[in-house]
């Protein structure tokens, strides 16, 4: 038998896979099968939903006949299936029924492919199907150009070193591409509130996108911080015909600050950062070439992913065990303000607009307007993370809401705006606020 | 008999999958080089290669049955035929030649889908041809969704 580790690269659902049964009156059923799962060494999923005759062929006889095929090479394997047992629950369950509900989703069929059950089968026999005559000679199996456990190891090493959150979510992306060739990604933070997550850092688009907005359980990067499961789209052809993942994923404020694209995306990816059971946010990986993430690439990712959702929660700690406390309250900024600006705020959803310009919302809205309020009342402008902490007003009852990764986000928000209002971190635990201007501060109650 | 629109669609620019089976009930899968229906016979030629398929074709025989799946790769628009074979033959030179123009019309209609030759290397093969002709007595749409296994027709 051939080992079914071997043959990973045609479970990817790049090619559909053909499934073969018998029924009592010993009359075969032939059908397309859009994917087959790779479950274990011994054992394969399929979420055959639609096929009845399958299934009613499989009930009585047990068994089914399939062929799969390498999206790459075009090598075919015929695998003699037994079945074992349906799930309609359990991890298999949950990552099919995510992969279908994000491929449906790219279709526009969100309420069409629901999954009802999958059937984990034993796999008896696995063999290849000998090319008899190829159209074209198929090219050897690929060398592994780069040992991605040796990469994923070096990455987790230097970011495991790194000392602040800031470098942390550049410097993982920077690693990223270097190390495994993930050319354009983006981490993206989840805010609780709104059940969305933000764009923090990004790399390899023509713009950063920073507070570029998706909902959870919308397009890959919203189910995958959905269901906290990784997501992998080989071939984005097959199922969606250029349809824009990102033009469906993206949010109720979708126009306001667009999400980082590249022009037609291939494949995708995407990895919930989870650390102490605890999401985090997603980083996300796209490419312009069909099948360019593997299984490997993503366990690579996956790996890395842990790491940086780690190093963020030990510095939330870090940051919330600190006692710096504000250093002064200077009005820096203030003498050389001029102009006046509107500034909107909407307690609603922590919605700010700066002159109608939509800014940013949820938990960075609500500290861009505490800060603005404050220099308006009192002119002060030095506020410390601490300080943020004990206020209640913001929800932040803990170390668990990510607020130094918010703050990073309002300041890369502010600045790829370009003023009137930007955030400086002149210390650890430090914030300023520089003002160009006079904020017209208005609350609008919806 | 098939109507008009079936018998132009399983000979048109289709994938094609079939299924025969052996004596211990266990199927066995071929792929499809081109098929058409014989409005005077009734009954359809299926063009597979032998040697690529050496089960499928080996349990191909007289009498025997076998289900064909015929998709439109654009749309995935699918029918299932299914019948009795009626004879196997090695493919005439006009079978081959027909098997030939199917594998081209097919890596003409794939190529604009992003679907490379390569990949459909070992896909279309007509080495060794053979022809096998069954009566058509059972339609179904097996286009994916919820009609999908429906029986349009079934011959008495």
């Amino acid at each position: 038998m051939t080992p079914l580790e071997t043959i990973r690269d045609s479970f990817e659902g790049i090619m559909p896979s053909v499934i073969a049964t018998t029924d009592a009156a010993g009359m075969p059923n032939v059908s397309y099968l859009s994917h087959v799962y790779y479950v274990d060494s011994q054992h394969v999923a399929l979420s055959n939903q639609f096929f009845s005759k399958t299934a009613a062929n499989v009930r009585l006889h047990g068994r089914a006949t399939v062929v799969v095929i390498d999206g790459r090479t075009s090598l075919q394997h015929v695998l003699d299936l037994v079945f074992e047992s349906s799930s309609q629950s359990g991890p298999i369950f949950d990552r099919v029924s995510a992969q279908l509900d994000v491929m449906a989703g790219l279709q526009g069929k969100s309420h069409m492919l629901k999954l009802r059950a999958v059937d984990i089968y034993r796999v008896e026999d696995c063999r290849r199907i000998d090319p008899v005559a190829p159209l074209e000679e198929l090219p050897p199996k690929p060398v592994a150009n780069r040992d991605l456990l040796a990469e994923a190891a070096a990455a987790t090493a230097e970011l495991s070193a790194i000392t602040d959150a800031e470098t942390l979510l550049d410097r993982s992306l920077e690693i990223l591409d270097e190390r495994c060739g993930f050319r354009h990604s983006m981490i993206l933070i989840a805010d609780d509130e709104g059940r969305k997550l933000q764009t923090v850092a990004s790399r390899g688009y023509p713009h950063f996108g920073f507070g570029a907005e998706i909902a959870f359980g919308d397009g890959i990067i919203g189910v995958a911080a959905e269901r906290r499961l990784t997501l992998r789209i080989a071939d984005m052809r097959r199922g969606q015909r250029y349809v824009s993942a990102v033009a469906l994923a993206t949010g109720l404020y979708s126009a306001d600050i667009p999400l980082p694209s590249i022009a037609e995306p291939q494949c995708q990816i995407a990895v919930p950062l989870m650390a102490g059971g605890r999401l985090s946010g997603v980083i996300f990986a796209e490419s312009e070439e069909s099948f360019a993430f593997s299984y490997a690439d993503e366990a690579a990712l996956e790996i890395i992913a842990r790491q940086i959702a780690a190093s963020l929660a030990i510095f939330e700690l870090t940051d919330a065990a600190s006692d710096v406390a504000t250093r002064g309250t200077s009005a820096a900024g203030a003498k050389e303000a001029k102009r006046a600006f509107g500034f909107q705020f909407f307690p609603r959803d922590g919605g700010i607009f700066i002159d109608n310009d939509y800014v940013i919302r949820g938990v960075p809205g609500r500290l861009l307007y505490h800060f603005v309020r404050c220099y308006a009342d009192t002119g002060r402008c030095e506020f410390s993370n601490r300080e943020i902490r004990r206020d209640r007003a913001f929800n932040l009852p803990d170390f668990k809401d990510n607020l130094e990764t918010r703050l990073i986000l309002l300041r890369r928000r502010l600045e790829e705006r370009g003023g009137p209002i930007r955030i400086e971190r002149p210390d650890r635990g430090q914030i300023r606020l520089v003002i160009e201007g006079v904020p017209e501060i208005r609350v609008v109650e919806e | 008999m098939l109507e008009e629109d079936v018998a132009a669609f399983i000979s048109d620019t289709v994938m094609m999958i079939a299924a025969t089976r052996d004596d211990a009930m266990r199927a066995h899968i071929g792929r499809g080089c081109g098929a058409s229906f014989d409005p005077e016979v009734g009954d359809v030629a299926l063009l597979a290669s032998s040697t690529q398929w050496p089960d499928f074709t080996a349990n191909a025989r007289s009498g025997a049955p076998i289900a064909l799946t015929v998709c439109r790769p654009d749309n995935y628009q699918s029918l299932q035929i299914k019948g009795q074979i009626a004879g196997v033959t090695l493919a005439t030179d006009d079978q081959a030649e027909r098997a030939q123009r199917y594998i081209d019309s097919m890596l003409a209609v794939m190529a604009p889908l992003g679907i490379s030759r390569l990949q459909l290397s070992t896909v279309f093969s007509n080495a060794d041809l053979v022809a096998i002709r069954f009566w058509p007595a059972d339609l179904f749409i097996q286009t994916p969704g919820p009609e999908a296994g429906e029986r349009l027709r079934r011959e008495a």
